[in-house]
Parts: C-alpha cells; structure tokens; sequence
C-alpha cells in the first residue's frame, strides 16, 4: 500500500492543459467514483482549483504514478504531450506536498490562505463519498493541523502581496478598522472595482464612484453596492471621505492640492489617505504635502507588495521545517514506507 | 540602603524589563503580557516606595527631587496601566517604560532623596491636594507626550513611505494615535485643574510664582485640547503642541524649584 501524488498546476501547465483536466462539483464526484473502481485504488481525494487539479491516492498492487497518469489522461482524453505537465510524488514526498499545497506554499501567490479552504473541501467531498478510510483520513487531519501551525507560527501570509491588498494595508495603518469609513473611487476600471471591494471586506461602509461617463461609474457602483456621483461634484463630496481610490485614464491631474484644502475645515482635520493607482498619476504629488493626507502612488504600492513577497519567502525555511517536523511524527504505512 | 531605594531599584529593573519584553514583543517574539506584567510590578513597588518617603515625611511626599521623580513616574505608570492594556496601545509601553526607568534612574542618583526629611507637624490639606493631583496630572500629560512622540514617528514614516524595519508594523493607527493623544491630555488637563483650584485654596504667598505658571500652563493646554474637540486640528499640530507643552513646563517648574 502506497500513497501516490499526481497533479499538474500553474508552473507546470499552461491554462489550456489545466481547464482540460479541470473539474466541476458535479464532474468531481464522478471522477471519484471512477477512481475508485479503478484497479488497485484503495482510497483517493481529487483537489482541482483554477491553478492546480490534483489526485491522491491509496494504491495497491505495485502501481503507482505513471499507472495514475495513464489513467487520468485516459479518463480527460488527453492525448497531447505529457513530458513535464505533470508531477508526482510518493509515500512521505506525497505527504510533504499535501502539506505544502494547503499551507499555501505552493501557491500562485505564497502563502494566499484559500487553498487551505479548497484542500478542506476536496478531502471532505471525498469522506462524504466514501472514498477516504484510514491512511487520507489521517492524512488529511495531519495536514490541517501543519497548515494551521504554519499560519500561527510563521510569516507565510503575513503583508499584501497585491495593489488591492496594499492599499487596504495602508488604509488600515492611518485607521485601525475600516470599519463604517467611506472610500471615493475616482476611476471605473478594474484596478477601482477590486480596491474598493479589498476596502469592503476590511468593513468599509460606504463607497461612492465617480468617473468622467456616468454610467460607467453607475455600473460600478451597483456591483458593489456603493452610489454613483457625477463628475462634477466630487469635491464636494470629499467632505466626509477617509479614502480616495484614484484610477481614471486622464493625461493630467484630477486631484489636486486646491480641492483638499477647500474641505480640510470641514473634515476637522481628520487624516485621509489617497491611493493613485493611474499611470499618469491621478493625484497632483504636492496634496501629499498636505499634513493629515498619507498619499501613495502605485510605485510605493508595488513596493510593499514586492517586499512582503520577499518576507514571505524568507519564511519557506521554516515552513519547511514544521513540515517535516510534523510528518515525522505520523505513522502510516503508505506514509512511511 | 534605605528602604524606599531598594523598592525603587526593583521597581527600575521591572520597568526596564517591562521595555525590553514590549520591544520584544513588537519584534514578534514575546507575549505582550509580559511588558503588561512589568510595568504592574513596577507600580505596585514604586506605591511602596512611596508610601515609605510618605510614612517618614508624614505628609505627601513631594518635597524633594527624589520624591518628585518618582511620583511622576509612578503616575506615567499609572496612567499607561489604565490606558495600555488594549492591543496596539499596549505598544506605548515600548516608548513609556523608558521614560519611568530615567525618571527613577535620576531619583536613585545619590542626594536626591532627604535621608533625614523633617516630619510634618501640621498638613496643609490644599497643599497636599495641590501636589498630588499636579503631579499625577503630569503623568497623564507625559504620557499624552509620548503618544505624541510615537505620533511624530509613525507619521514621518507614512508620509515618507518607510515601510522599512518592521516598526511602523507593530504601532497603533494615526487615527488611535490621535485619539489616543487628546484623550489622556483631556484626562490629564481635567487632573491638574484640580491641582490648580487645590493650589489657589493653599495657603502660601510664596508660592505665587509657582502658581501663575501652573495656571498659565493649565490655560495652554485647554487652549490646545479645545481647538482640538471644538475646531479640529492636524494629528501633527496636536502631537507638536503637548509635546513642547510638556517640555516647556517641565523646563520653567525644574527652574522654580
């Protein structure tokens, strides 16, 4: 008996080869019904998310990888080049990348905390389909414990990784909670619509969309359960704003110093942090000489990400080492043979 | 070794560590507790201290430089014990235990404290009252002070965008920052109108110049505090202000002795 690894992912293959052998709730359950009819399959949990599908399995028999992968190319009718799309590991190196996957190491983005969320409900529609018994079941108990270890006790996930995530980093230094702040988003674009919803999910209240095309800003505005304003009067708005979010596509400067002090009376003097995101920027820089405004522009964002990338990966080492640690002290045959 | 100096040494040592396990702390590798911990051991020592020099002098002991410094340390401690427990907050420690280690390093200098002081025969009780509450208020103010200088700190790096060193990780927002600072320079303005209203009740006519200041220094800081709740004010002018607030009146009550 032997445990068995086999999965492609987001370094391995490209987004054509992945969707090929990606898998819906519904296909998922089929799939596991076929493999455990397979010859020589004792136990398996199939985990497929938008950058990774991959199997686990409890083999009998002497079969092993490369069986797997003739079986699974054969269930996708897959007939294209196989060299170096997949990877495979056995026994303790399969555990060890279980590991890896759901503490998030192997992720796109390290350290990113829904592939723990994702490895949870690949293993428990596995156990509600009667595919696990008692080497994945331990397995996988095993391996919630490593990733929840790995999260208290080292900096994996630890700073923003992305613009979005930076920009509610700051917002969150000047504010604490951003809990019932408002957010201004100048700009309808994408980069606008993914700051404000990070802003959101941190527990901003209220959002108000300005951009040149009013319905642009409108349709925004909706999705995100926030209210439109027309471009003109969106200094007069500024009023009771804690974040400005500036991402338009203008040649020169929407915001400028003027515009801040019209307002800073009326605010009390309470801080505001401005994010331009434009390139060119949005944001005249002098508005950041203005005292209570913290200004960022999207070099200083890329920065943070950037940095808190390096951060992360300093932590891989330990990381590691928990791993390790914690597979050590698991006994199960398939693991430790 | 007298016994306030013993009480006071102890005292020093936990605050020190109270510094060392806070900057610990922020780097990641301490529990918070533990600077919470010290800074509580450092107040109930520095209470016994004082209540020995109070014992000997048999009124409030606030009569000479020993007795003044640890006074207004055990009330910096005081107020951070009140005010620090919360999360981020608690990192005001950092910059706090500091503050209370020079300022019981200074008692311990020998000649501070009177070895022989006089014990009171009668009690002025508007005296004492006037000592007390100035005192104790002082401690709000130095605190209110050191909110500012973490304030200027944390500012600068933001407005800089020195995210470097980790620092600016393990300190409170600006926003709790400034609250931070005009809530306990509020408490700390409301403790010394007492001691100010104390200090006019007294009976003591040379002590006319100590009191004009006192008054002066009690009308400054309500002229700070209520452009800040009734007109607003930048964090940065707020922080400047209770810090050369503090300084100045330290600076002009050291020289009237």
């Amino acid at each position: 008996m032997k445990l068995v690894c086999l999965g492609l992912n987001h370094e391995t293959a490209p987004v054509e080869v992945r969707e090929r052998f990606a898998l819906s709730d519904k296909a998922l359950d089929r799939e596991l019904v076929s493999l455990l009819e397979a010859k020589d399959i004792e136990e398996g949990v199939v985990l497929s998310t938008c950058n990774r599908t991959e199997y686990y399995a409890v083999v009998n028999g002497g079969r092993g990888a490369a069986e797997l992968e003739s079986w699974i190319c054969g269930q996708r009718e897959f007939d294209g080049a196989r060299e170096g799309i997949f990877y495979s590991y056995e026994a303790r190196e399969a555990a060890e990348h279980l590991c890896r996957v759901a503490s998030g190491m192997d992720s796109m983005v390290l350290g990113e905390t829904e592939i723990f969320g994702q490895v949870k409900k690949a293993y428990q529609r596995s156990l509600d389909g009667k595919a696990t018994k008692g080497v994945l079941n331990r397995l996988f108990q095993r391996t919630f414990s490593v990733g929840k270890r790995v999260r208290n006790q080292t900096g994996i996930q630890e700073g923003a990784t992305s613009v979005a995530g930076s920009s509610v980093e700051l917002a969150e230094k000047v504010f604490g909670r951003l809990k019932g702040s408002t957010v201004m988003v100048i700009g309808a674009g994408e980069v606008s619509r993914q700051t404000a919803q990070a802003l959101q999910s941190r527990g901003a209240s209220s959002v108000i969309v300005t951009n040149r095309s009013y319905d642009k800003a409108l349709e925004l505005a909706e999705s995100i359960g926030g209210h439109a304003v027309h471009f003109d009067s969106w200094e007069t708005e500024l009023k009771d704003v804690d974040v400005v979010i500036a991402a338009t596509g203008a040649p020169h400067f929407v915001v400028k110093p003027g515009h801040v002090e019209a307002v800073r009376r009326k605010r009390k003097f309470r801080p505001l942090i401005m994010v331009d995101v434009a390139v060119p920027r949005d944001i005249d820089p002098q508005v950041g000489e203005i005292e209570e405004v913290y200004l960022y522009d999207i070099d200083t964002l890329q920065e943070m990400a950037n940095e808190a990338r390096k951060r992360r990966e300093k932590q891989l080492i330990l990381c590691e080492e928990i791993i390790r640690e914690e597979i050590d002290k698991t006994v199960l045959p398939a693991v430790n043979d | 070794m007298a016994m306030e100096i013993g009480w006071l040494v102890i005292a020093t040592i936990l605050a020190a560590a109270a510094g060392v396990f806070g900057w610990r702390f922020h780097k990641g590798g301490q529990s918070r507790h533990l600077a919470f911990l010290g800074m509580a051991g450092a107040f109930a020592c520095q209470l016994m201290a004082l209540g020995w020099r109070g014992e000997l002098r048999g009124q409030c002991p606030l009569s000479d430089i020993g007795e003044i410094c640890l006074f207004l340390a055990w009330s910096l401690t005081f107020f951070y014990l009140v005010t620090g427990t919360t999360y981020r907050l608690s990192f005001l420690g950092v910059f706090t235990a500091p503050v209370v280690v020079i300022l019981q390093v200074i008692a311990l200098i020998p000649g501070s404290f009177d070895e022989s002081p006089a014990h009171a025969d009668t009690i002025d009780a508007w005296r004492e009252a006037h000592a007390a509450f100035s005192v104790l208020s002082y401690g709000a103010l130095a605190l209110a002070a050191v909110a500012g200088v973490m304030f200027m700190i944390l500012n600068h790096r933001l407005k800089t965008h020195d995210f470097k060193g980790g620092l600016v990780d393990g300190m409170p927002s600006v926003h709790r920052l400034v609250n931070a600072m005009a809530r306990i320079a509020l408490v700390g303005w409301i403790v010394l109108t007492i001691g100010v209203v104390a200090g006019v009740m007294m009976d003591g006519g040379k002590m006319i110049a100590h009191l004009l200041v006192a008054t002066v220094t009690w009308v400054l800081y309500a002229v700070l505090i209520g452009v800040y709740f009734v007109r607003g004010l930048p964090g940065r002018q707020l922080a400047i202000g209770l810090i050369i607030l503090f300084a100045l009146s330290l600076i002009v009550f050291a020289k009237l002795g």
